[in-house]
C-alpha cells in the first residue's frame, strides 16, 4: 500500500488505538476488543503497517507463569507521524460511528 | 470438539503463513491462549486462517504453496484413486482367462496360469503401494519435505518399473500401463517444475535475510 493512499477504515481504527498511548506496548488480542477488528482484519492491517515501518512488534515477557510469550505493537514515529497526518484535530474523528 | 477444531484450523493458518511470516504465525498462536480464555477461540482461529489466505498471494513463497496444494489435490490424489482403482479392476480381472493370451483351440497354458495367479498378489501389493506412494507424496509436497519426496519419488519410480517388467514378462500384457506412464511423466514433470520454483524462492529468500 502506498502511503499516500487513504487509509482504509479499519486502519484508522487500529491508529487512533495505537496512538492514544504511544509508548505502551498493546497485544493483539487487546487490540482486536478495543477496536472490533476481527482476527482476520487486524493481523493483515498489523503485518502491512509493520512492513510499511509503522508499527513495531516485540516480543514481550507473559504476564503469567507457564503462558507463551506475546507479540506486542506500538507505532514507530514514522507511525506517529502518520497517525497525525490522517487524524483531523478531534480524536474522536476515529471511532467507529463516526467511520461508519 | 471446538477448541480442536479452532486449534486445527490455527495450525493450518500457521502452515500457510509460511517460512518468512513465521513471527506471525507464532504471534497469533501466542494471542489464542487469551481467546481460549475469551471463549472465542474458533472465531479468532477462523480469522487468522483467513488471515494468512489474504497473505498467501502477495508473496512468491505463499503462491509456491498454493501451487503446492493444487499440485497435491489435482494431480497426485487423483494419481493416488487411480492407482487403488487399477488395482482393484486387476483383482477382478485376474480371475478371468488367463491375460494376453488370444483364444486358441490348444486350451489354456497350465504353466502360464500358475505363473500369472503366482505374480497376482506382488502385483496388487505393487500397485496398492504405488497409491500409497502417491497419497505420501501429496502430503511431502505440501509439508516442503524435498529430502523425502525424492525418496518418494524413486520408489514410486522403482515400482513403476517392477510393475511394467511383470506386467509384460508374466501377463503380457502392457495396455493398462500405458496411460499411467504418460501421467506419471506429467507428475514427474510438474514435481521437477516446483522443485525449480522452490529452489529461487528459497534463493530470494536467502538473499533478502544476508541484505537484512
Amino acid at each position: 500500500m502506498g502511503r499516500n493512499r487513504r487509509p482504509s477504515k479499519q486502519m484508522l481504527l487500529l491508529l487512533e488505538a495505537l496512538s492514544a498511548r504511544t509508548q505502551q506496548w498493546r497485544h493483539g488480542y487487546d487490540l482486536m476488543k478495543e477496536t472490533r477488528l476481527l482476527s482476520g482484519t487486524l493481523y493483515p492491517l498489523l503485518i502491512r503497517m509493520t512492513d510499511l515501518g509503522l508499527v513495531e512488534a516485540e516480543w514481550r515477557e507473559p504476564e503469567h507463569l507457564g503462558r507463551p510469550a506475546r507479540h506486542a505493537y506500538r507505532l514507530t514515529n514514522a507511525g506517529v507521524a502518520f497517525a497525525r497526518t490522517v487524524a483531523p484535530a478531534s480524536p474522536t474523528t476515529f471511532t467507529k460511528a463516526a467511520l461508519a | 470438539m471446538t477448541l480442536a477444531l479452532s486449534r486445527a484450523l490455527l495450525s493450518l493458518a500457521s502452515r500457510s503463513l509460511g517460512s518468512d511470516r513465521r513471527t506471525w504465525a507464532m504471534a497469533m498462536e501466542a494471542e489464542f491462549e487469551t481467546a481460549v480464555e475469551d471463549r472465542r477461540p474458533f472465531m479468532f482461529a477462523l480469522g487468522c486462517l483467513f488471515a494468512a489466505w489474504r497473505e498467501i498471494g502477495k508473496r512468491s513463497e505463499g503462491r509456491l504453496i498454493l501451487a503446492n496444494y493444487a499440485l497435491a489435490l489435482g494431480l497426485l490424489i487423483p494419481m493416488a484413486a487411480l492407482q487403488f482403482q487399477q488395482a482393484v479392476g486387476f483383482l477382478s480381472l485376474a480371475e478371468g482367462p488367463p491375460f494376453g493370451v488370444p483364444r486358441a483351440g490348444d486350451g489354456p497354458n497350465l504353466y502360464l496360469i500358475w505363473s500369472q495367479n503366482s505374480a497376482i498378489p506382488i502385483l496388487l501389493i505393487t500397485w496398492l503401494l504405488l497409491g500409497m506412494a502417491h497419497l505420501c507424496l501429496a502430503r511431502m509436497l505440501v509439508e516442503g519435505d524435498w529430502p523425502r519426496i525424492v525418496k518418494c519419488g524413486m520408489l514410486i519410480g522403482a515400482a513403476m518399473i517392477t510393475l511394467s517388467l511383470f506386467m509384460g514378462v508374466l501377463m503380457l500384457d502392457l495396455s493398462s500401463l500405458r496411460a499411467q506412464v504418460a501421467e506419471l511423466a506429467t507428475e514427474f514433470v510438474a514435481v521437477v517444475a516446483m522443485s525449480r520454483w522452490h529452489i529461487r524462492v528459497l534463493a530470494c529468500a536467502s538473499r533478502d535475510l544476508l541484505a537484512q
